[in-house]
């Protein structure tokens, strides 16, 4: 195990070190100059020197990247900025605070935003699809997948927009989604975020729904759950204790991806809900090419898959005693 | 010795047997149509002792042993006849009434032990939750409990394999577990399907001894399904020849074996290589395939693949069902003359 | 190259600035995409009657503001945006929706007085009056008023207005507008002075006693007055200038300071009991408290409206617009007519031509005779969303004149025969020429209708879609291969001095002249103009050189003036966008009770 925890470790670090240095050298490739958009609208050769020269993009591209990663673990001082303290990601271009703070201050609004749509999903798909298969080819099996065909099809912005229109807006009956602290007000917080939770997990549900009927359908015919039901078993410790158990590999692969992407930002859902998170983040980070905002957001993604990945290889051992970590 | 008699269509409960099943019939719904798997079967089985079912696959052999636990799927099957366990009738049996003689009183080993047993659970709590079900035992006296189990089907170092799983045994030592497994809670009748089929001929021998072993200290009785008439000659006390969900033959182990009545047997005993005949001796296998049961054909079901439709009459064999005569003892079901059945069989028998 | 003739930027320029939230125009090249409303039968360029902007006495520069129809005093006022502000310290402001706040906690030392609807006036804020010009406008002299202070209490000096212009100069300030520090000392201003916090004074401003602060320019500056009241030359307290902290924590001089604010989500206003009304004109300042929220996106802001329910009631947006999606909807929706806010851009937008390729006037004049005017606006988002512009001025650009040299509102749906009689009379009766467009959707359309349009008169339209980020830079080139293509202009003070100097200044590579104008007699008239030292009769020599250099020159088409739309809360009093902002403005706010 903690053989496999270092060899992971360093592989993630040389991938996010790989991405870090695609994207940065990939900004420059962009022919947005940050430095003339921190210079005013009438912009003299001197003024825009010094805008450059506040932003440390005086220096050759490669000192600059090599600049950057050391801020990460010795901190940085910044002409007019300030220090920034490692782990230091830089400061914005646009709002001026460092980017580890405002990314350390949105990610509980996304945490928050992926971690309950994602119970709900999770159950509720999963349920949904073990149900599905217990009833297979009858009436609740066909509404399962008919249900989860029009989730899979429908887009956030469409449900989330037409949600907000009409259960916020025309008929009250929820308040606007807003962010509240968990730890500030559990029910408040549940509240205030229960509307995006449902609508992203509309969207993911189909997913596992579709996911745990086939696997749950082939568990079903294992040899194993039929020697359970030989046992004596009862039919609920059949489903849950022997059949689910098979279904939970799959189920936990798409989970893994399915959370690390929304970790990294969901970006439509934050939008459309107006939720200040990662998501929103990032999107404003391209549109205004803010460097050093965009390579938080993006190694913060890349960071998320990669460390889902390991959680559901480890994961994989927990569920498969057969797996074996290497 | 009457230890197992086996009759065709006779009614209602008879009055001595253990297990007696009684004119079952199953048929399954598929995409292609009605598959009649079990078609008019009875039999029954006495305390203590072994019966041998043997046949090709797709005879009904395993199906009817689903049936006798309920095993079989529910929606898309029907069954008509009675299985009576004792004084249970089990074809229409509620679904606790089954779970609550599943693994209790009738236990079942199946043909592969790699999936058959959970590989997400420890062989431990494989075996103890059995007994904590029915047996309503303790935890820690489940475990002692596997272990003793496990000890008396021979695993080495039971104490310590008890928390492995099962991909952590060889395949012998996974048959022992699921025979552990089968046998917690003292069953009196084990449906043993296949179950040396996966293993080596050498582990063959053994399981199938331990199986012999545990029967003489238990007295448990024994359905052993196979396709292989060495195991049977080894194992089995009564034999039951399925061919196309109907029995062809039935009788003791040395009438059967011995002195086969039914053209089918023979094939299966022709099929058999013996230690004593020449190794340059080609082995006849029986021609053709077995039927489909979709569209089972007419008459004596065996009759497309039976050399002796000739001898026997083309009119019967092609037309019209026999019956397992006699109605007791060694019984079969062809319309060959009793004389005509002992010259072949002589002549089938003295074939170098 | 003079001062002055950098002294205004494409608005699309700041069209790829972060800021641009502020400007719609910007992102696409052209007007946004939306719903095609039907057409109503009102005529929205009568309905808006362009902006008066006039320089003020000293009169008009006492306190308190000149309140609206109305006004009740108190309570809280909710504001919601997209974005929060990227400054707080006034001199790194440049944009207008962040100049638009800074009017609730910044101060200059002149303003624009909203006098009534359309009809403002350049007044002294912090100084007495508009200012005293001498030498022709190359010396300005402003006195403070008294029992002006700052938050604290303390009293605001000249000392303070002498700092607030040398900091400008230091390294830290870069985003800023850069006229007064280039009138001052040099074009490349940075490069004369390196600002206070080393110890030297910059020449150029004196301050005789704590009342008064004098500037000295190196040429005549008539709008100096105009160029002062940006935000970007909103006074910082010496005694309190933390450098770059400050833009963190501005001190206030206006009639609210920051209670609390969270970046990017949201900001709470309270009273500064050291701001008195008397001393101020410009700013009402009704609502005890501001509550404004960042994050919102248009569709949300109009749905918000739209339903107008709780605390909405009490909320308008500084820039929100309408949604696209939902611009139909809200103009046909007579109950929403009473809370809808509606006001043409400031910015002036042409089709330029290359002067430099399309050097025959008559096709010039033409395709301005030919051109899809009605088409295009269709296609844009119907009369709700925009109206027809026939001169190179905005009309809120002091000294505009109307006129109308190719009968664009007479047939708005263009003129062949009139356009074949002009080419027949010209070099080349059926010419090709090169028209580059922004790829986009609303836009591939427009030129769509353009080369159908120009094709009936025999002008063949080779249509060339460029990309949307790169599009500055590449219509920005001297030698840009191209005959025909979209630009965009905002003045930073409503007179021309910030238009026709720079969009008919110097041709170069990344310049703003466009069209690459370099006829002698017409640089010349600028240069006259701009030293006239009487701002009202400069403004009217603006006026009819536009019109001189459309009827003779004819460099471009002038483009469709687009109109703003916002909704606002129905117990918001008071909002009105401002016609030279273009933001509604936080001065005449009140809450309804």
């Amino acid at each position: 195990m903690l053989r496999f925890l270092t060899r992971r470790t360093l592989g993630a670090a040389v991938i996010l070190l790989i991405i870090a240095a695609v994207t940065f050298f990939l900004f420059f490739a962009v022919p947005a100059d940050p430095a003339r958009l921190a210079c005013g609208k009438v912009c003299p050769p001197e003024t825009l020197a010094q805008a450059r020269h506040n932003l440390g993009m005086d220096q050759p591209i490669f000192v600059q990247f090599v600049t950057w990663l050391a801020g990460i673990f010795v901190g940085r001082d910044y002409e007019g900025l300030g220090h920034c303290p490692a782990p230091c990601l830089g400061f914005s271009f646009v709002n001026h605070a460092p980017v580890f703070e405002t990314i350390t201050d949105r990610m509980p609004v996304t945490i928050s935003l992926t971690l309950g749509s994602a119970v709900i999903f999770l159950l509720f798909g999963v349920g949904t699809g073990i149900v599905a298969a217990l009833n297979q080819g009858k009436a609740l099996d066909k509404i399962a997948s008919v249900s989860s065909l029009i989730g899979a099809s429908v887009q956030i912005y469409f449900v989330g927009t037409l949600a907000m229109y009409f259960l916020v807006y025309q008929w009250n009956i929820i308040a606007r989604p807003r962010y509240v602290p968990f730890t500030d007000n559990p029910l408040e917080w549940a509240y205030g975020l229960l509307l995006p939770w449902v609508v992203l997990a509309i969207i993911f549900t189909a997913n596992y729904t579709r996911m745990a009927r086939s696997t749950m359908v082939e568990q079903l015919s294992e040899d194993y759950v039929r020697t359970a039901r030989a046992k004596g078993m009862s039919a609920r410790t059949v489903i849950l204790r022997f059949a689910l158990r098979g279904t939970l590999t799959p189920i936990a692969t798409i989970f893994g991806i399915d959370v690390a992407t929304l970790i990294g930002g969901a970006i439509i859902t934050e939008t459309t809900f107006s939720l200040q998170g990662i998501g929103r983040l990032s999107i404003q980070a391209v549109l205004n090419s803010d460097l050093p905002m965009l390579m938080a957001t993006v190694l913060l993604a890349a960071a998320a898959i990669v460390v889902f990945n390991v959680i559901v290889d480890a994961l994989y051992a927990v569920i498969d005693p057969r797996v074996r970590l290497s | 010795m009457t230890a197992v008699t086996l009759s065709q269509s006779s009614p209602g409960r008879r009055g001595d047997s253990f297990l007696s099943v009684q004119d079952l019939h199953i048929s399954f719904q598929t995409e292609d149509g009605v598959v009649r798997a079990v078609d008019g079967l009875s039999f029954e089985v006495e305390k203590g002792t072994t019966l041998g079912i043997v046949g090709e696959s797709g005879s009904g052999k395993s199906v009817t042993n689903l049936a006798i636990l309920g095993l079989h799927n529910r929606d898309r099957t029907e069954i008509h006849g009675e299985i009576w366990f004792e004084d249970q009738e089990l074809t229409g049996a509620s679904r606790t009434a089954l779970e609550g003689l599943r693994g209790n009183r009738i236990a079942m080993i199946f043909q592969d032990p790699l999936t058959s047993l959970s590989p997400y659970h420890t062989v431990g709590r494989q075996i103890s939750e059995v007994y904590r079900k029915h047996k309503g035992a303790s935890k820690k006296e489940a475990r002692d409990r596997a272990i003793e189990m496990l000890e008396r089907v021979g695993i080495p170092n039971a104490r310590t394999r008890v928390d492995d799983y099962p991909h952590h045994f060889s395949g012998g030592m996974r048959q022992r577990v699921m025979i552990a497994m089968a046998l917690v809670c003292d069953p009196d009748l084990l449906i043993a399907d296949e179950p040396t089929t996966a293993l080596d001929v050498t582990v063959q021998a053994q399981v199938l001894d331990l199986l012999k072993d545990l029967q003489q200290q238990t007295g448990t009785s024994i359905i052993l399904i196979t396709h292989d008439l060495g195991v049977i000659a080894r194992t089995a006390h009564q034999v039951l020849v399925m061919y196309a969900g109907r029995a062809a033959e039935r009788g003791t182990v040395r009438e059967v074996l011995g002195e086969a009545r039914h053209p089918y047997t023979w094939g299966l005993l022709s099929s058999v290589p013996r230690l004593g005949s020449p190794v340059d001796v080609p082995l006849t296998p029986i021609r053709g395939t077995p039927p489909s049961m979709l569209n089972p054909p007419s008459g004596c079901p065996f009759h497309p693949r039976c050399e002796y439709v000739r001898l026997a009459g083309p009119e019967l064999c092609v037309h019209q069902r026999p019956d397992l005569s006699p109605a007791t003892g060694h019984g079969d079901a062809c319309y060959l003359t009793p004389k005509q059945k002992q010259e072949t069989f002589a002549q089938i028998k003295g074939r170098p | 190259m003079s001062a002055r003739t950098r002294s205004a930027l494409a608005v699309l320029a700041i069209g790829s600035l972060a800021l641009t939230a502020a400007c719609s125009k910007g992102n696409a090249g052209g007007p946004p995409a939306g719903s095609t409303p039907s057409a109503t039968t009102t005529n929205l360029t009568e309905l808006f009657a362009p902006a008066k902007v006039t320089v003020g006495t000293a009169d008009d520069s006492n306190g308190p503001a000149i309140p609206p129809e109305g006004v009740v005093k108190g309570g809280t006022v909710n504001m919601i945006d997209r974005d929060d502000y990227p400054h707080f310290d006034p001199g790194r402001v440049y944009d207008n929706v962040t100049g638009n706040f800074h009017e609730l906690i910044t101060r200059q030392l002149t303003g624009y007085k909203r006098v009534a609807t359309g009809d403002y006036k350049v007044v002294g804020d912090l100084a007495t009056d508009a200012g005293q010009s001498s030498e022709g406008g190359k010396t300005w002299k402003f006195t403070l008023k008294d029992g002006v202070k700052w938050q604290d209490g303390s009293a605001i000096t000249s000392g303070d207005v002498k700092w607030t212009m040398e900091r400008l100069f230091a390294p830290f300030i870069t985003e800023g507008p850069p006229y007064i520090q280039q009138w001052l000392t040099q074009e490349d201003y940075k490069k004369a002075y390196g600002g206070p916090y080393s110890g030297k004074e910059l020449d150029g401003i004196e301050t005789p006693d704590d009342k008064t602060v004098v500037f000295h320019f190196t040429s005549p500056h008539a709008d100096a007055n105009y160029a002062l009241a940006m935000t970007g030359y909103g006074i910082v307290p010496k005694a309190k200038d933390t450098k770059e902290k400050y833009d963190k924590e501005p001190v206030s001089s206006g009639p609210y300071i920051i209670a609390k604010h969270v970046v990017d989500k949201s900001m709470d206003l309270e009273r500064n009991p050291n701001w008195d009304p008397a001393s101020d004109p410009i700013r009402g300042a009704y609502p005890d408290k501001w509550h404004l929220e960042f994050g919102f996106q248009a569709l949300q802001v109009t749905d918000r409206f739209i339903a107008d329910t709780g605390d909405d009631k009490k909320t308008f947006s500084f820039y929100g617009h309408v949604a696209a999606e939902r611009t139909q909807q809200v103009v046909e929706n007579p109950d929403l007519q009473s809370r809808l806010l509606k006001q043409p851009s400031p910015y002036g937008d042409y089709y330029y031509f290359n002067l430099d390729r399309m050097k025959d006037v008559k096709i010039r004049q033409a395709i301005n005779y030919a051109w899809p005017t009605q088409q295009i606006m269709q296609i844009s988002g119907g009369p709700a969303s925009s109206v027809i512009n026939t001169t190179i001025l905005n009309p809120s650009v002091s000294g505009w004149q109307d006129y109308d040299a190719f009968g664009m509102k007479q047939h708005p749906e263009g003129d062949i025969a009139k356009a074949k009689e002009l080419l027949a009379q010209s070099s080349n009766p059926t010419p090709t020429i090169v028209y580059g467009y922004n790829d986009t959707p609303t836009e591939e359309r427009i030129t769509v209708a353009i080369k159908n349009q120009l094709a009936k008169a025999g002008v063949k339209v080779v249509a060339k879609p460029m990309n949307t980020k790169t599009w500055y830079d590449a219509t920005g080139k001297v030698d840009n291969g191209l005959d025909m293509y979209w630009g965009g202009w905002g003045a930073d003070w409503p007179t021309a001095a910030t238009v026709f100097p720079v969009i008919f200044g110097p041709v170069h590579d990344g310049g703003y002249n466009q069209s690459h104008l370099k006829d002698p007699a017409i640089t010349a008239e600028i240069k006259r103009i701009e030293a006239l030292p009487d701002a009202a009769e400069a403004n009217k020599a603006w006026g009819e050189l536009d019109k001189k250099i459309m009827e003779t020159v004819t460099p471009l088409v002038p483009a469709l003036n687009n109109v703003g739309l916002q909704l606002h809360g129905s117990l918001v009093g008071g909002a009105e966008i401002d016609p030279i902002s273009w933001v509604v403005s936080p001065n005449t706010i009140f809450v309804k009770q």
